[in-house]
């Protein structure tokens, strides 16, 4: 009994380890659909380039991907900023779903960009931090680059929390997330805004790709399964809100590893998207109700 | 009614030209100087590792079998056809290798999940197909007169693994497997001999190989407690699966594996599992050791190749060209049927061993039990062929 408990403990803090990605992955994409009412198709297609922008720092001019993510989220910014003006900028007033139709169009053109200049084959690259377990006791461990890559997620997302909150700019997007109209009324250039939070979306996941790099594999089709992740998190948010997305991306996290450790591995899927659907049809405006950004 | 400008109707005749050209050439057979065989395999994917292995492979006996002046007194032309690691285009591979190329044979593909979407595309074709790698045992069980294996199989594989875990008095097993063919056919196998045995199944797992966390996973079988943890994985899940079996400290007595991702040269080294990879078991179906005739003749061309030592995947690829030029040329023809012939009346002593098939094409043969010992794969199991003696896994508390 006693030891079920540490495995359950265990297993609630890996969750929360892996949840810490979640949630940046998610607050991208709270943040676009918040501010700009887009569905991100190609928000897992991002992340995957911020991975292969760590990937390529890592092996050709050594950097550490702990430093590599801020590059990886740099170029995903300015990334996201030219997307925005190039391309979603010209149907920002058309329909859903075009919208939807292109970021789907943009992720694969990223995915299959990325399999000729790379190729589809997979990489892993190889840190020693890799071999470090720190244990909590004689039942708890944790990998050293897990409770690291949570330790940047932390300050990452509180950053983007209180930056949303706070500053003069993160004022402007949530008044456009209330009503763009009216927010440009008020003197608000709301394309500039949108483009920036764009960009600011994209770096986020980009940072997450790199910081998710030490410890997973990349390939081109890397980032798919977290476009999923990432739309069960903003539902489970409350859509939009970025603070609800930081908490639904923990919850994931932790609802994924007991999944795995009491029904088995093959579930965990199928248990996140169980809860997507209860929470679209039961509570729509999300767990923690419905404000916006 | 907007008339169609100087400039479009070019360009639309200029396409009909073309796609017209293009269509001509497809028709024509293959230039008859060479003799064209079919190969389907992963160059690129999740599976890219094993592809090239098949493609190092099968160039070695492509230039032994050509210096020897080929097949019909002419020269052997491989074409490939990548799969990409995906089944749908294993079968798209089928098609045009037959269609287009004219290949009278095919040869592939590596993954059992792969290959056993070929089959129907190649009975329907009627084209024979030699598979050097899918060890699932469905891919023998489709009632198909064109397919052919030369390697031993999931049952072989557990059986193996068995006869070796039987001398080491280990009851409790728990199978853990990539929730695809070759997984689930190997859990199969190895639920069925490990029951006949007197050893129990306490925990199965099964688990999609793209996964970035197996830590709960790991953690469920580390409370079952087993004796024995039996691996069905390929190369990159199988690294992440040692590296985080490391995380929640499981620490059976025996780490054994249906071999393929625990068996590629490249597991035991840094890129891979490395140190993590240490005192694994794994089946192998062929030792550069091996004391077949060639195997060091074969160990030193492929290394020559491709920089490093070859896994019984180059193997396996190796053979199954040797077997195809050989029914060839006792078929003299270039007709499939007739090659298909040739190919069940194989009678061979290759390097991987003495080559014949049953009368479901099957090959039998011997499976090893390998463990890494510093780095390299040691032959433990049976105890005529080991090179060294098996060391239960230690805690990874206790290695340093």
């Amino acid at each position: 009994m006693v030891v079920q408990i540490w495995s359950a403990l265990q297993a609630v803090l890996n969750g929360l380890l892996t949840g810490a990605l979640y949630a940046i992955v998610g607050m991208g994409m709270a943040l676009i659909f918040g501010v700009m009412r887009i569905v991100n198709f190609a928000h897992g297609a991002f992340m995957m380039l911020g991975m292969y922008a760590t990937y390529v720092l890592f092996e050709k001019l050594h950097v550490n991907p702990y430093f590599g993510f801020l590059a990886a989220a740099a170029i995903l910014f300015v990334l996201g900023y030219a997307t925005y003006e190039g391309l979603l900028r010209r149907i920002a007033d058309r329909s859903d779903f075009m919208q939807i139709l292109l970021t789907l169009g943009i992720s694969l053109i990223i995915t299959d960009g990325v399999q000729l200049i790379f190729g589809a084959d997979y990489h892993q690259i190889s840190i020693p931090l890799l071999d470090i377990n720190v244990k909590l006791g004689p039942h708890i461990s944790l990998n050293a680059p897990w409770l690291l890559s949570f330790a940047i997620t932390v300050v990452l997302a509180t950053g983007m929390f209180l930056f949303v909150m706070k500053s003069r700019l993160g004022r402007a997007l949530r008044a456009i997330a209330q009503n763009r109209y009216a927010a440009s009324l008020m003197g608000i250039d709301v394309m500039r805004v949108q483009a920036l939070s764009f960009g600011l979306g994209l770096a986020a996941v980009g940072a997450a790709g790199g910081l998710l790099l030490p410890v997973f594999y990349l390939y081109p089709t890397a980032g798919d399964q977290f476009t999923l992740k990432a739309f069960v998190i903003v539902v489970l948010g409350g859509m939009g809100s970025v603070g609800g997305a930081a908490i639904a991306g923990l919850v994931l996290g932790v609802i994924e590893n007991l999944t795995s450790l009491y029904w088995g591995n093959e579930w965990a899927l199928v248990v996140d998207f169980i809860v997507f659907l209860l929470v679209l049809s039961l509570r729509p405006s999300g767990l923690f109700g419905s404000q916006r950004v | 009614m907007i008339r169609p400008s100087w400039l479009s109707r070019t360009l639309l005749l200029a396409l009909v030209v073309g796609a017209a050209c293009k269509g001509g050439d497809e028709g024509k057979p293959a230039a008859s100087n060479t003799f064209r065989i079919g190969v389907v395999t992963s160059l690129t994917g999740s599976q890219a590792a094993f592809g090239q292995a098949h493609k190092n492979g099968y160039s070695v006996a492509l230039a032994e079998i050509n210096a020897k002046g080929g097949v019909h007194g002419k020269q052997i032309e491989l074409v490939y056809y990548d799969d990409q690691s995906k089944p749908d285009q294993a079968v798209q591979g089928v098609a045009k290798l037959v269609d287009q190329d004219h290949v009278p044979l095919i040869l592939g593909g590596f993954s059992s999940e792969n290959t056993r979407a070929m089959i129907p595309a190649v009975t329907a074709k009627k084209v024979p197909l030699i598979m050097p790698t899918a060890t699932a045992d469905n891919v023998m069980e489709t009632g198909s007169t064109w397919v052919y294996r030369i390697c031993g199989g999931s049952s072989s594989y557990a059986g193996a693994t068995v006869g070796f875990l039987k001398e080491t008095g280990a009851k409790t097993i728990a199978i853990v497997y990539e929730n695809t063919n070759f997984g689930q056919a190997n859990a199969k196998a190895m639920k069925e001999l490990a029951a006949g045995a007197g050893m129990s199944v306490i925990d199965e797992e099964a688990y999609q190989a793209n996964s970035p966390d197996y830590k709960a996973l790991l953690q469920r079988v580390k409370s079952n407690n087993p004796d024995v943890v039996y691996f069905a994985s390929y190369l990159i899940d199988a690294t992440t699966l040692m590296r985080q079996s490391a995380q929640v400290g499981l620490n059976p007595k025996y780490v054994t594996s249906a071999g393929t991702g625990f068996a590629a040269p490249e597991f035991p080294t840094e890129k891979q599992a490395g140190k993590y990879a240490e005192y694994t078991y794994s089946v192998s179906q062929w030792m550069a050791t091996s004391k077949y005739p060639g195997s060091k003749e074969f160990d030193a061309a492929f290394t020559k190749l491709s920089g490093a030592h070859p896994a019984y995947h180059g193997m396996e690829a190796y053979a199954t060209l040797v077997v195809a030029a050989d029914a060839i040329n006792r078929a003299k023809t270039e007709d499939s049927a007739a090659i298909s012939e040739a190919i069940r009346a194989t009678k061979l002593t290759t390097p991987f061993g003495p080559i014949e098939f049953d009368a479901k094409g099957q090959n039998p043969h011997q499976i090893l039990i390998t463990q890494v010992q510093g780095g390299q794969y040691k032959v433990v199991w049976p105890g005529d062929q080991a090179e060294a003696k098996p060391v239960p896994t230690p805690a990874w508390d206790d290695r340093h």
